[in-house]
């Protein structure tokens, strides 16, 4: 009795052993076949913080790359546009395995290379497919160089523009005869034009411009402005901002102008005005042109320009999504050649990126008879020859606190109307305090270019 | 030599107690081989992290692993003049100050409905309670709803009685006021049943004693409720007020896009300061500020309840 049972729980074990052993062989095999794929060495990691619409654009234009037979395989990774896509893709460089290419905003760029984060572009390895420095804007392939190095190839820039609706703008009589909004060369001009708007649009404000609680949206109107004087703003690391007082006073209070309530709403956030020109309430919007394939969708008339140039000098701000490879300790060099083919590929495939709204940064899409006839692309493209980013600085960018900061120091300037002077020292004072600390990314000031 | 043959004669000493001394031994192992897997991960993770923490507050550590040189207290003196964090510190102490006062209140008086018998107390007891039991990312998605100034319910409802639409988490004069409401509305459940509890716990015969003296609803609720009910009171407010301090994932999440200066908590400036500005000394020296402003909380509160009992 007692023998069979311990026959039996042997058999058991054996059994068990067996089945366990089975399950660790099959489990087994299915990693080495992950592990495989992971390890193809054609393939490359891409990561995105393009989400939405964009996002869409993207998958479309990565699988029209892959598609014909290229070389390359591209495994697309999406996170969440920010904070969080910053801060992951520093710590992934840190780590030193991160992925192979991967979208930044340009204007981050200056902020992430002290700290070992990027690697360079090798410039004649782009030329060779066809991709160089004369096929660029001029301000937009400098902006990604540090020193004396490209670290950061834009596929676009994405300025901040206006939208019009023609058919209240016509009403208005504020079109010229080829239906273009009549152009506007002074505050005094543009004032008269949206208060002749405001004729038609009767009971709602005829422009819209949402900015509570949203720093970038202010300071991408009012850096615009500001440029248009044709002044610079330098943040010197360690010593004082470089801003001009009597011209970041008079943008703000054009601002404060423009919402005086009867030309625009005094207090509106973002999604509200989009909607109040989505809907056909008002006649104007100061947008990004990101914002081109949601106003389209809303089905509403609307056509879009650059903002006009009412200090002298044409400026818009903008920013640009830039391809940059992020650092690795061990580069694979075979893994490295894809992927200047997949971002030459791109730039050259950028048309498509286009009707997302951005302009493309590679010229010989934007100056192809295609894109001419690309409306209402083609009508603000010469944004792209005028675009101002974010003063250089390691704590400004999209998705920096430097928005945020800056809307803090100004929003109660534009709500009330009041006290433009004010806001303009408050700005200076935070940025003085940034300029006193060391980049973060190098906190011993160790890296020169 | 001479060592050792000592202690084989120590040995030898203890042998006839040596059962019950393996025995001890046997059990003093095993109880700590229960407590083994707690105390790993308090070490691991509490202890650790705290003393880590301490020596971080005094480097230039960034997040992406470069700095970590000594500096001093040069991070406490930046924390301690840095008017952003003075900021974030007021912001954190007046919500947890007008945040502690509806929560408690509130609490209290829908503990003392539900207790006097509504009828479907278990309903009442349930719907009070269930917001409590949500994630933070719900609750802000709900009441991101609720707030929005076009189409939310809290402009419906105010609108009703004729008051102008408010930009309730837009405005920076509104929106702490916002997180407050939405918090009372997400927690206030906890506090209600620690107080029914309480009051549950009150004998009947005070009640039927002072009935029979003659006194009235309101008088045996001044007289024996609210009297009986103060130890919870302290346990409640001292619990709330640590929960209020520690405001952090609500704000973040209703206000994302929407940082001011107005509404941002301390701990989320420890989290910008670490995690967006990468700067992991700085970040650890506001921790450690804001960690002294606990202790001071925590010390008034034992002196408060101690003084409390050796009255009574």
């Amino acid at each position: 009795m007692a023998r069979r049972s311990t026959m039996l729980s042997r058999r058991g074990l054996l059994t068990g052993a067996a089945a366990i052993g089975g399950t660790a062989a099959l489990s087994g095999g299915l990693s080495a076949c992950g592990a495989a794929s992971a390890t193809d060495p054609d393939q490359i990691q891409f990561w995105t913080l393009l989400s939405g619409g964009d996002g869409g654009t993207m998958a479309d234009m990565i699988a029209k790359a892959t598609g014909s037979g290229a070389a390359y395989d591209v495994k697309t990774t999406t996170l969440v546009w920010g904070e969080p896509y910053y801060t992951k893709l520093a710590m992934a460089a840190t780590g030193g395995r991160p992925p192979e290419l991967a979208i930044m905003h340009a204007s981050r760029v200056p902020g992430y290379v002290p700290g070992g984060l990027l690697d360079s572009w090798d410039v004649s390895r782009l030329e060779e497919l066809g991709v160089s420095q004369d096929d660029f804007p001029e301000d937009v392939w400098r902006k990604g160089m540090v020193g004396e190095n490209v670290y950061a190839v834009a596929l676009d820039a994405h300025p901040t523009v206006m939208m019009f609706n023609p058919e209240i703008c016509d009403k208005a009589g504020v079109l010229d005869s080829d239906g273009k909004l009549r152009a506007t060369e002074s505050p005094e001009e543009f004032v008269d034009l949206v208060s002749q708007v405001g004729g038609v649009t009767k009971g709602s404000p005829p422009l819209s411009y949402g900015y509570l609680g949203d720093g970038s949206q202010m300071f991408r109107l009012f850096y615009t402005f500001y440029t248009q004087h044709g002044a610079a703003m330098t943040f010197p690391q360690g010593g004082r901002a470089e801003i001009d007082d009597d011209i970041a006073v008079a943008s703000l209070q054009l601002m404060q102008r423009l919402l005086d309530g009867k030309l625009a709403l005094q207090r509106n956030d973002y999604a509200a005005a989009l909607a109040e020109f989505a809907t056909g309430r008002s006649g104007m919007l100061f947008t990004g042109v990101w914002e081109l394939r949601s106003v389209k969708e809303a089905g509403v008339p609307f056509d879009m320009t650059t903002i006009p140039t009412l200090f002298g000098t044409p400026a818009t701000y903008a920013d640009s999504h830039a391809f940059v490879l992020p650092h690795q300790s061990e580069v694979d060099e075979h893994r490295r050649d894809l992927t200047y083919q997949f971002v030459a590929d791109l730039l050259k495939g950028s048309y498509d990126w286009a009707t997302a709204g951005h302009i493309p940064a590679y010229l010989p899409v934007t100056e192809s008879p295609d894109y001419a006839k690309l409306m209402p692309q083609s009508n603000y493209a010469q944004a792209v020859q005028q675009v101002n980013y974010d003063p250089a600085a390691w704590f400004t960018g999209s998705g920096s606190n430097f928005h945020a900061g800056f809307g803090n120091a100004v929003q109660p300037a534009l709500m009330t109307g009041k006290d433009a002077a004010g806001a303009v020292d408050a700005f200076r004072t935070r940025i003085n305090g940034l300029l006193k600390t060391q980049n973060p990314v190098d906190p011993d000031g160790t890296w020169t270019s | 030599m001479t060592a050792a043959t000592e202690t084989r004669v120590a040995r030898v000493a203890t042998r006839p107690s040596s059962a019950t001394a393996t025995r001890a031994g046997r059990e003093r192992l095993v109880s700590w081989a229960f407590l083994a897997p707690f105390l790993v991960a308090f070490a691991l993770f509490l202890v650790w992290p705290l003393v880590h923490g301490l020596y971080l507050s005094f480097t230039n550590q960034s997040l992406t692993g470069a700095g970590g040189s000594w500096v001093g207290l040069e991070n406490y003196r930046e924390a301690l003049t840095d008017a952003t964090m003075w900021r974030a510190l007021r912001t954190t102490v007046w919500f947890t100050v007008v945040s502690t006062i509806p929560l408690v209140l509130i609490a209290l008086v829908m503990a003392l409905l539900v207790h006097r018998g509504l009828p479907g107390q278990w309903l009442w007891r349930l719907s009070f309670f269930m917001p409590f039991l949500l994630a933070s990312t719900v609750i802000s998605q709900i009441w991101v709803w609720i707030f929005n100034p076009d189409i939310g319910a809290a402009n419906s409802v105010i609108g009703a009685f004729g008051i102008e639409p408010i930009a309730w988490l837009q405005d920076p004069d509104t929106n702490l006021y916002a997180i407050v409401i939405a918090t009372v509305w997400w927690t206030v459940g906890f506090n209600f049943l620690l107080y029914l509890a309480a009051l549950q716990n009150i004998p009947d015969q005070l009640y039927e004693a002072a009935a029979l003296d003659g006194a009235g609803p309101w008088r045996r609720l001044t007289s024996i409720t609210l009297p009986q009910l103060w130890p919870a009171t302290i346990l409640i407010v001292m619990l709330q007020i640590l929960a209020s301090l520690k405001l952090f994932d609500q704000a973040y999440q209703m206000l994302i896009g929407v940082s001011t200066d107005t509404t941002r908590p301390i701990v989320q400036y420890i989290y910008e300061a670490g995690f967006v500005g990468y700067r992991f000394g700085y970040s650890s020296a506001i921790s450690y500020v804001f960690f002294a402003l606990i202790i001071i909380v925590g010390v008034f509160q034992m002196t408060a309840m101690n003084r409390r009992r050796s009255l009574s």
